[in-house]
């Protein structure tokens, strides 16, 4: 531990205090909002002793049909990340462990894929799914598969290189001496290797579906009515003349409050997917 | 003895050499899946981009003319889009800046706290864990000028209203000082892990000879943080680079493009003014300069990390 004179300590709380506060009291201020009956969700000066009703939240899962943006949500989110995995975890495994002459190079041009912006991918998935859909007669646009297959676009390579750092953290001799024992690789991964990696695919899990429930740019251009999503929503409680902040601010929550539990969870885990791994 | 392996070795069955080259070559099993659903989902699409880059599509008409480098030299001769491309480079420059100060700080101050240590940082890291929409969402909230709890607050010390996201002159800035309060936290993050893993002992033998926590910044901090920092910068930029959820919410790019991004305006191209071809020109441009900055990013960055 570091010896830091009381003064300086006083004045790091002091700062880092303050950063906390302007870090929450927007998000708690906003969040109440949810909670208020519609003729104080605009009143000046702010009202913060009022009682608190979950009409609002009733008003955007029912009769706006909140509950299908959640489901549409959630399939696209779990949906995308369980392919992620699949593809991604024996990917991550052969990296960690084969060694052949592209491994480096495919490994960086994964990294490299992080630095595309979502328009460079997202403009011609709507021209592919538009001719698709004219020439072959296959659908994509507006449906589950279709935004799921775009969502590897981010997922797949972030799955690979977290769940790359997790297989090089195990010892090979785990699997060569199960292997010894008549296992083959496969049989080895599948019953020696995964039950011990598990921790690792669970918070790369967590981590990838944070990222696609979060995703907006991509569901703006592709879905539609059949699969809007949450963010995708909260757009529509804005319109010209005025903002409907009560139902707004129980959509915001909806969509926050997994977030924040899931993070929860995940703390430890984050900056090593945040970063791509990249620092290790 | 060398003799009969060689026979041996041209005996074996064409079986045998196939299992043999399968073994060898086994990565690809694992590997090749995932590999061609990248090829499909991220290089095809480019390619395809780039094809309609070259010709002039539209999704009102039939009709698809050659029309070579029309739709780039257009984009280039667009006031709108160089400048859009302008505010694109002002974000990069105040967003990756600002964030980095910031979260720097709160790294090093965080190093001196001791109880509730855990309690900061997960209030700290809040803002990354929340979608970009809803970020922008309640930050207009925030700033309404009629009942936003800045303009509260500000009244409060004797400040009158002000109507930030709608003037020209502080729009931009705004937006700017919203995308910093998000991603600082990621710097810290980022930082702190990297200072966590530095050795100890350089650093002690410096204290105790008596040099200032300046210098043992400068000289030993900072220069061993050197890939960690250009890992929190390479993020930053590329992210603010691609900004667009906070602005389509928060100005959708006015007053008068003051706050309009490269994706924003390609967004607007190509979805509703359905020049798509022009868009996909802009999108090659704008991938061109990025992957240029990172390629620059990257080579610093791996002369001195390894990875893979």
């Amino acid at each position: 531990m570091m010896r830091v004179p009381t003064s300086e300590r006083v004045l790091a709380y002091v700062i880092l205090i303050v950063m906390a506060i302007l870090v929450i009291a927007p998000v708690l201020a906003g969040s109440i909002t949810a909670f208020k009956p519609q003729i104080i969700w605009v009143s000046s000066p702010p009202t913060w002793i009022f009682e608190p009703t979950l009409e609002n939240f009733e008003f955007v899962f029912f009769t706006r049909k909140g509950w299908v943006y959640l489901r549409n949500s959630l399939i696209i989110s779990v949906g995308s990340v369980a392919i992620a995995l699949l593809l991604g975890v024996p990917a991550a495994y052969a990296f960690a462990r084969f060694r052949f002459r592209s491994s480096k190079a495919l490994m960086q041009w994964l990294i490299s894929l992080r630095m595309i912006p979502p328009i460079v991918v997202g403009l011609p998935f709507y021209a592919m799914f538009l001719y698709l859909e004219r020439g072959l007669g296959i659908g994509l646009r507006d449906t589950f598969p279709g935004l799921i297959i775009t969502y590897q676009t981010f997922l797949l390579p972030l799955v690979i290189w977290m769940m790359r750092g997790y297989f090089a953290e195990l010892p090979a001799a785990m699997e060569e001496s199960a292997m010894v024992e008549g296992y083959t690789r496969l049989g080895a991964l599948w019953r020696v290797v995964l039950p011990v990696v598990w921790p690792g695919i669970v918070a790369t899990a967590i981590l990838n579906f944070i990222f696609a429930w979060n995703e907006f740019f991509l569901a703006l251009i592709l879905a539609g009515n059949r699969t809007s999503t949450l963010p995708m929503t909260a757009g529509t409680y804005i319109v010209r003349t005025r903002v409907e902040w009560g139902n707004l601010f129980a959509v915001n929550l909806i969509i926050m409050v997994p977030v924040i539990l899931l993070t929860i969870a995940l703390r430890r885990q984050l900056v090593k997917g945040l970063t791509f791994g990249i620092l290790e | 003895m060398s003799k009969s392996y060689r026979s041996d070795n041209s005996n074996r069955s064409f079986s045998t050499r196939l299992y043999q080259l399968t073994q060898r070559q086994r990565h690809w099993f694992f590997i090749a899946p995932a590999l061609i659903i990248l090829l499909l989902v991220v290089i095809y699409p480019i390619i395809f981009s780039t094809g309609v880059s070259l010709f002039r599509v539209t999704f009102a008409s039939q009709s698809r003319p050659f029309v070579g480098l029309q739709n780039f030299e257009r984009m280039l001769g667009n006031d709108d889009f160089i400048q859009s491309a302008l505010n694109t480079l002002y974000y990069v420059v105040f967003s990756v800046s600002g964030s980095f100060l910031l979260g720097f700080a709160v790294a090093l101050l965080i190093r001196r706290v001791t109880a509730g240590k855990e309690l900061l940082r997960l209030i700290l890291i809040i803002p990354i864990t929340m979608a970009p929409i809803v970020v922008g969402l309640m930050w207009n909230w925030m700033l309404d000028p009629l009942f936003g709890l800045v303009n509260w607050f500000l009244g409060l010390l004797g400040i009158p209203g002000q109507t930030m996201l709608a003037q020209a002159s502080t729009a931009r800035l705004t937006v700017v000082l919203v995308d910093i309060w998000q991603w600082y936290p990621l710097v810290f993050l980022i930082i702190e892990a990297g200072m966590a893993t530095l050795p100890r002992a350089p650093f002690e033998s410096a204290r105790l000879e008596g040099v200032s926590s300046w210098m043992i910044f400068r000289r030993l901090t900072l220069p061993m943080l050197r890939p960690v920092i250009l890992v929190a910068l390479l993020l930053r930029t590329v992210d603010a680079f691609r900004t667009f959820d906070i602005v389509r919410v928060m100005t959708d790019g006015g007053p008068h493009l003051t706050t309009e991004t490269l994706s924003l305006y390609l967004y607007r191209t190509a979805f509703t003014f359905s020049k798509l071809s022009r868009a996909a020109a802009g999108s090659i441009l704008m991938l061109l300069f990025i992957g240029l900055i990172s390629a620059l990013m990257f080579r610093y960055l791996y002369r001195d990390v390894e990875v893979g």
